[in-house]
């Protein structure tokens, strides 16, 4: 079938880069997150095997 | 540690840069497709997505191999962080191609060759983050866990052949495809131009996520070795 003038799509196209800009940003939000409480649990670790030195 | 710190460093600068070029040659260099009209952007994030997706899981398949051969944890540790990255890129690929597919084949999901294999690809990987939620032996999960990375691979080369192979509506980019096909155009040079890009940074991004999400697992690694430490010395 030949179109005549070209769809107006661009909604379609906005909601596409959405997603595949969004769930790599999420995804390297939820690695923040890991590492972070990763770092606390050294932290902690590190304090409780201080004060059984002591 | 130092040094590899600063070469995923670099590796992170030069996957923004990469991605902040293609990005800019989607939006600004690549022309309009006539017929689909702006949807057809999509296809130059998506395809790349549906390849780094594939290539993660052929990645597992390599260290499931190295790791039944070596035994070596950090085999098991490679494997399971490019699943993960591998399921993020798939569900990108199914996402964005749903959204592409309701202007282009006029609904958002079909049970097609394509669309099915690739579903199931997704699910059978699902599982192998399950199964190895299951076990608690940290020796059997890394042995079973790299059986079903490669047995599971199967469904990967099964996904990428579904178009060559049987009659379906999505489109082959490379080669050609069942007449039936709806959605497919010839790609002009600027086109391929792009299409080309993307697909280098898309494979740099994965490769930029497996080395930090790697590094992720260390840390992890490291938690419990130290958590195993003190418990010990306090008993």
């Amino acid at each position: 079938m030949l179109l005549d003038e070209t769809p107006n799509t661009i909604g379609y196209m906005i909601a596409g880069y959405a997603v595949l800009f969004g769930l790599p940003f999420l995804y390297v939000i939820s690695w923040l997150v890991r590492q972070r409480n990763l770092e606390k649990d050294v932290e902690l670790i590190q304090t409780l095997t201080e004060e059984k030195k002591k | 540690m130092e040094k590899s710190s600063r070469n995923l460093q670099i590796l992170n600068i030069a996957t923004i840069l990469l991605m902040v070029i293609a990005t800019g040659l989607v939006f600004l260099y690549a022309p309009q497709e006539r017929t689909m009209g702006e949807v057809q952007r999509i296809f130059y994030f998506h395809v790349p997505s549906a390849w780094v997706s594939m290539l993660a899981f052929f990645v597992t398949l390599v260290t499931s191999i190295a790791y039944l051969r070596s035994g070596n944890p950090r085999w098991d540790i490679i494997g399971r962080s490019s699943v993960e990255v591998g399921l993020i890129f798939t569900l990108m690929t199914i996402l964005s191609g749903s959204i592409w597919a309701r202007p282009s084949w006029n609904t958002w999901w079909t049970w097609d060759p394509r669309l099915t294999t690739y579903t199931i690809m997704a699910l059978i990987y699902v599982a192998y983050l399950m199964l190895r939620q299951s076990i608690e032996d940290p020796e059997r999960r890394a042995r079973l866990a790299a059986v079903y990375g490669i047995v599971g691979f199967v469904t990967v080369p099964l996904t990428f052949m579904s178009i060559r192979w049987w009659r379906t509506i999505h489109p082959v980019v490379i080669g050609s495809g069942s007449a039936t096909a709806q959605g497919g155009f010839d790609m002009t040079s600027p086109m391929r131009l792009v299409f080309f890009f993307s697909l280098f940074a898309f494979t740099v991004l994965y490769f930029c996520f497996l080395a930090s999400r790697v590094r992720l697992e260390n840390l992890a690694e490291r938690v419990e070795q130290m958590k195993a430490k003190l418990l010990s010395a306090g008993g």
